[in-house]
Formats: C-alpha cells, sequence, structure tokens
C-alpha cells in the first residue's frame, strides 16, 4: 500500500482528464467519471430498449429482465408511496436504474466507481430533496412548513424542537449522499486492498499466502455485488419514502 | 435490509444530522460574528436531531419528520 507507483488501493478513485474542456470559464473536462456516466446512460437506454423491442407475451431472458426492473421499481413506488407517487415513476425509475448501473460498472475490471466520489452522490441527494421540497410546497403551499411542528409538543418546548426537527430535515440529504459514497467506497477499496495482498503475501512465500486472500477477494467480489444492489435500492427507497412524506403530510 | 445495512443506515443518521447542525452553527457564527456561540448550540441541537433520528429511524418511523407514523392515526396522539 506504501507503494508510490500507482497501486495504492485508493488510486482506483483518482479523477483523469481525458479531455480538456472549458465552457463559460466553467471546467467540464471530460474525465473518466463522466465517461462512465455517460456508459451507464448509454447502457440503460438499451437495456430497455432493447428488452422490450420484441414485446413477446411469453418474455425472452432480457425482456423478462427489463420488465422485472420495471415492476420492481413499480412495486417499491406503490408499496412507499402509494399510487400518487406513480407519475413520479420516470424520475424514480431514472435514479433507481442510474445508480445501480454506476455500481455495476465500477465492479468491472479497470472501469471507475462514479457512486464512490461524494460530489456524485451529493449531486443526486441534493436534486432529491430538492424536488422533494418543491412537491411538498406545491401540494400543500405554505401548510407544509407544519411539518417541522411536532404534533403533541408542549408549546414551551416550540422554540427547542423546531430547529432540531429543520435540522433532522436537512440532514436527509447528508445521510442519503454520505451512505451510497462511503459503501462504495469502503467496499471498492477493501477489494483491492486485498487483492494487492494476493500478490504480495504470494510473493514472499512461494505462493502459499495467496490462497487466503484470493478467497477473500472472491468473497468479496460476490458481497460487492450485493452491496451494488442493495444501495441502489436503499437510496431509491429513501428517495421514495420522502416523496411520501411530502405527499402525505400529516 | 440486512445487520450491516441497518447498522450502516444508523450510523449515517447520526453522523450527518451532527455535521448538518455543525455546519449551520459555522455558517450563521460567520454571518452574525458570534463565534462560537451558535456553533456550540448547533452542535447539541444536531447531536439532539441525530438522536432523535436513530430513534425514528429504530422505532420503524422510517425518517419522517415528526412523530407520526404513516397511516396510523393512533400514533399521532402519542
Amino acid at each position: 500500500m506504501a507503494e508510490s507507483n500507482g497501486h495504492s488501493p485508493l488510486d482506483q478513485f483518482k479523477i483523469a482528464k481525458l479531455h480538456e474542456l472549458q465552457v463559460a470559464g466553467l471546467d467540464v473536462s471530460i474525465t473518466n467519471s463522466t465517461v462512465v456516466m455517460v456508459l451507464a446512460v448509454v447502457l440503460v437506454t438499451l437495456f430497455l430498449t432493447m428488452g422490450v423491442r420484441r414485446r413477446s407475451m411469453v418474455p425472452g431472458r432480457w425482456q423478462a429482465m427489463a420488465e422485472m426492473s420495471y415492476e420492481f421499481v413499480g412495486n417499491m413506488i406503490r408499496d412507499n408511496v402509494g399510487n400518487e407517487g406513480r407519475r413520479f415513476f420516470p424520475f424514480i425509475f431514472t435514479l433507481f436504474m442510474f445508480v445501480l448501473f454506476g455500481n455495476l460498472l465500477g465492479l468491472v475490471p479497470y472501469s471507475f466507481t462514479f457512486t464512490s466520489h461524494l460530489a456524485v452522490t451529493a449531486a443526486l441527494a441534493v436534486l432529491v430533496i430538492v424536488l422533494v421540497t418543491a412537491v411538498g410546497l406545491v401540494l400543500h403551499g405554505l401548510h407544509f412548513f407544519s411539518f417541522f411542528v411536532p404534533k403533541g409538543v408542549p408549546i414551551v418546548m416550540m422554540p427547542l424542537m423546531v430547529p432540531i426537527e429543520i435540522i433532522s430535515y436537512l440532514s436527509r440529504p447528508v445521510s442519503l449522499s454520505i451512505r451510497l459514497f462511503a459503501n462504495m467506497m469502503a467496499g471498492h477499496t477493501m477489494m483491492k486492498v486485498f487483492a494487492g495482498f494476493v500478490v504480495t503475501l504470494g510473493a514472499a512465500t512461494y505462493g502459499v499466502g495467496a490462497i487466503a486472500p484470493l478467497a477473500m477477494s472472491v468473497a468479496l467480489t460476490g458481497f460487492e455485488l450485493l452491496v451494488a444492489f442493495l444501495q441502489a435500492y436503499v437510496f431509491t427507497v429513501l428517495t421514495c419514502l420522502y416523496l411520501n412524506d411530502a405527499i402525505h403530510l400529516h | 435490509m440486512s445487520g450491516f445495512g441497518q447498522a450502516f443506515r444508523i450510523a449515517a443518521e447520526l453522523v450527518s444530522s451532527l455535521l448538518v447542525g455543525l455546519g449551520i452553527g459555522w455558517g450563521l457564527d460567520e454571518w452574525l460574528g458570534t463565534k462560537p456561540w451558535l456553533l456550540i448550540l448547533f452542535f447539541f441541537l444536531g447531536a439532539a436531531a441525530g438522536m432523535l433520528n436513530v430513534y425514528r429511524a429504530t422505532k420503524g418511523y422510517g425518517l419522517a419528520v415528526g412523530y407520526r407514523k404513516h397511516g396510523n392515526d393512533d400514533d399521532a396522539q402519542r
């Protein structure tokens, strides 16, 4: 890990500029992160459009997968938001597929995990919270702010409780983004550390020492696959819960 | 959700509220020139909000602001 020749487990998180680009004084260079993001969008689009191209009554494997992802998000919205949540399906489905494909593409060797960057997850979380707040304000007007006034609390306690509720509300995007980014970053760092052990321990012990870290690497890859799905799911389900709060203001 | 995921979620909940509280306190201090009093005040408010969030998450209130559980009006009376 101490090697300085570019084999640190944290090297995978480096942003590399592939093409310098300046628009109106802003640095919008094309980086490895942008490339994977675009790739994720393209792959999701291909996955869905190609999947439903034939639209057979008895779906093939591909069509079944596309339909499954649709139903998965559809059920999630129905269970957590209810019928009013239906019109947010495109947004939530896009969010889910984007995060999921970002997580999964990161598992491909030599690829880049854009969801392991706080800037990306924070931007997504801010988008979610701004949308949810806007939905609440549009649907309920100023009544939305009754959200911050807990019921059954004596009036004397209000100066204390209202700021706490507001902080609690503002902490949502923070915890939403930290959860996804930290999970992805920790998992990928761990994978690289154990993969590094395969080489260093193996070289030191004529290959015998490589067995345990190699087995661990295999196990971790499987585990990371689970985490990739789980974190995409958690991110989306929490978005649904926040949306539910904003729509069904008590 | 797995036990690990649950634990991670609770931890993120606790830390993020504290961060937000500290951020607000620091920002207000910079703005109003009241260093360090608002930072201290909002540190405690943030910690309280974090604990409230953890309480709600573990009690199954979801992450709803307010004590009320959805679809169950009995809880509104507590």
